[in-house]
């Protein structure tokens, strides 16, 4: 059976809720420490990115499961103003030398599993997975 | 993975023990030596943290909760450290693929430049060009047609760098396109100009000055488009002149006239073409004066062309501690007999 | 090495002080706010250098480039205040005949 929390993200305090939701679910899953911090980093940035970018916006955890594997999905959605050049956005160095945090190339790094989807002016659906190892 | 992880745990609990024992500076150095493995293996500062932790919980069973909780903390710290560390290894990546298309581009670029030398009983020439970084936007050029003639120049596109090397590689290609004029100094430059002010971006300007010898008349003919005077030098009185020309930079606008210049060369008489970055080379106590590349050319005038540029290249570069803020071309032509 | 710029517009003049030098590193930010002035239509846009000692080619360039400009938005410009440098650049390079230049009065040695 599937679990899935829903957090808003309108404010600070969605980004902490989302986080918190995140942390409990992934040692629930049976994520070590290190790795519950990554998730929780990766929620965070997510989150960060909605309510920075798109004012508001929605963040669903989930638990994963594929061929045996065990994981935790994240998946990050709003209706903002999409992002122009995606690419651009996933190099490195782009974001973070503006002191803009980890980016998105650090959630991708902190994930197993990243996919992007943006529309300009429609919104952008952001879903990644950690498996468990 | 997980044997490494295991060997690593190993490792760093007889490490922890050996130091709480002794407090030994060697255990602190293996300390040191063990980070070095830990990054060679790709080990992520949280990881790391997350590993003195649960070895020290295993020698300290009975630790204070605030201590294993504080780790907490330092671990989501560490999480930033951890994407940034990864982020500079990645860009590094990036840079070193970056750095061989450039190379790759550099020889490329060298390749334009001319490649056969002259073969003249009576006209000794010399030339060299660095550039600042790995891509050059100077340009030199020599041609010697079927009754000897030499046609020579020395160009300079503004800024240096990828954008000047592309420029230049337009200027070598114009240049081919226009073979009959080789010899006609100013209305080269006219016909270059007609290119370059097509194809340029408007911040953009080349600047370029062209010569031409004629070993049968002994006549030195010359024009110049907003470049940098080279010189002359007159063996008999034993002096060197500046090599004033008149015309606008390439590129500005699509009609422009140059005046053309001639000479009369006598045995021994040489030219000395360049690029503002012999000129405007700035040492620790300001720029360089024109005088003291004319004594520098004057202290080695005995030797063949090539050996001079070579030498005032040498000290030069010296004189601004090896490096060179702008592209660097000089080219000297001397009549010998 | 820093440039200083400073804009001063008026009903039919823009004064733009240049304070340093003029380089590499400082012509992208002087080409960002110098050539959007030199686009306004039928003004005289006078470019103040006397605080200016160093002028490489790329920032000729963007003289060249704002002279384009105000070319097509029918304005003017003017170049005031060069010191001996930074004239001997614009006689060699052809400019002094097509920019507007006027010699600074008190040299400075």
């Amino acid at each position: 059976m599937q679990v899935q929390t829903h957090v808003d993200i309108h404010s600070e305090w969605g980004i902490v809720a989302a986080r918190q939701a995140g942390r409990k679910l992934a040692r629930e899953i049976g994520f070590g420490s290190v790795d519950q911090a990554r998730v929780t980093t990766a929620i965070s940035e997510l989150a960060r990115n909605i309510y920075l970018y798109a004012n508001k916006g929605q963040i669903y955890i989930e638990e994963a499961t594929s061929s045996g594997k065990r994981g935790i999905r994240i998946i990050a959605t709003d209706e903002g103003p999409g992002i122009k050049d995606i690419r651009k956005v996933m190099e490195d160095g782009y974001t973070t030398s503006g002191g803009l945090g980890a980016g998105l190339p650090g959630v991708k790094r902190l994930m197993d599993e990243f996919k992007i989807d943006s529309e300009l002016n429609e919104g952008t659906t952001i879903s990644a997975i950690k498996w468990l190892r | 993975m997980e044997k490494t992880k295991l060997s690593m745990y190993q490792l760093y609990k007889d490490m922890l023990n050996t130091y709480l024992d002794s407090k030994s500076e060697h255990a602190l150095y293996a300390a040191q030596q063990f980070s070095k493995e830990m990054m060679e293996k790709d080990m992520s500062p949280e990881e790391m943290v997350s590993l003195h932790m649960s070895v020290f919980q295993e020698m300290v069973p009975e630790l204070p909760e605030e201590v294993v909780d504080s780790f907490d903390l330092l671990l989501e710290v560490m999480i930033g450290y951890g994407l940034a560390y990864r982020e500079h290894q990645s860009l590094r990546d990036r840079q070193r693929q970056l750095e061989s298309e450039l190379n790759v581009a550099a020889r490329m670029q060298q390749a334009l430049l001319p490649e056969d030398e002259i073969h003249a009983p009576d006209v000794d020439l010399g030339v060299l060009s660095v550039p600042a970084g790995k891509m050059s936007g100077d340009y030199y050029h020599y041609i010697q047609d079927d009754h000897g003639c030499i046609g020579l120049a020395v160009a300079d596109v503004i800024g240096k760098g990828v954008p000047a090397a592309m420029c230049m590689s337009m200027i070598k290609y114009a240049m081919d396109s226009i073979p009959e004029q080789r010899l006609q100094p100013a209305a080269l430059l006219e016909s270059l100009n007609r290119v370059v002010e097509r194809n340029i971006d408007s911040n953009m300007f080349i600047t370029m000055v062209y010569g031409s010898y004629d070993p049968r008349s002994h006549r030195f003919y010359y024009a110049g488009a907003g470049h940098e005077p080279g010189f002359y030098y007159s063996k008999k009185t034993d002096s060197f002149e500046e090599l004033t020309t008149k015309g606008l930079v390439l590129g500005l606008s699509q009609k422009v006239s140059y005046k053309e210049y001639v000479k009369n060369v006598e045995p021994g008489d040489f030219f000395v073409l360049l690029s503002d970055g012999v000129t405007e080379c700035r040492t620790e106590d300001g720029f360089i004066e024109r005088e003291q590349i004319t004594d520098m050319i004057r202290k080695h005038i005995d030797l063949p062309a090539q050996e001079i540029v070579n030498r005032v290249y040498r000290e030069l570069e010296k004189m601004q501690d090896f490096e060179l803020k702008d592209d660097f071309t000089l080219l000297i032509l001397r009549r010998k007999v | 090495m820093n440039l200083h710029i400073d804009i001063k517009e008026k009903a039919q003049e823009s004064l733009v002080s240049l304070k340093g030098e003029i380089d590499v590193y400082t012509v992208p930010k002087l080409k960002e706010e110098l050539i959007p002035v030199t686009e306004e239509p039928n003004k005289h846009v006078i470019v103040d250098l006397s605080g200016v000692n160093y002028i490489d080619s790329t920032g000729l360039g963007v003289f060249i480039g704002a002279l384009k400009a105000t070319d097509q938005s029918g304005s003017t410009l003017k170049i005031t205040g060069v010191n001996d440098r930074v004239r001997r650049l614009f006689t060699i390079t052809g400019l002094d005949e097509v920019i507007d230049i006027e010699v600074n009065e008190r040299e400075e040695a």
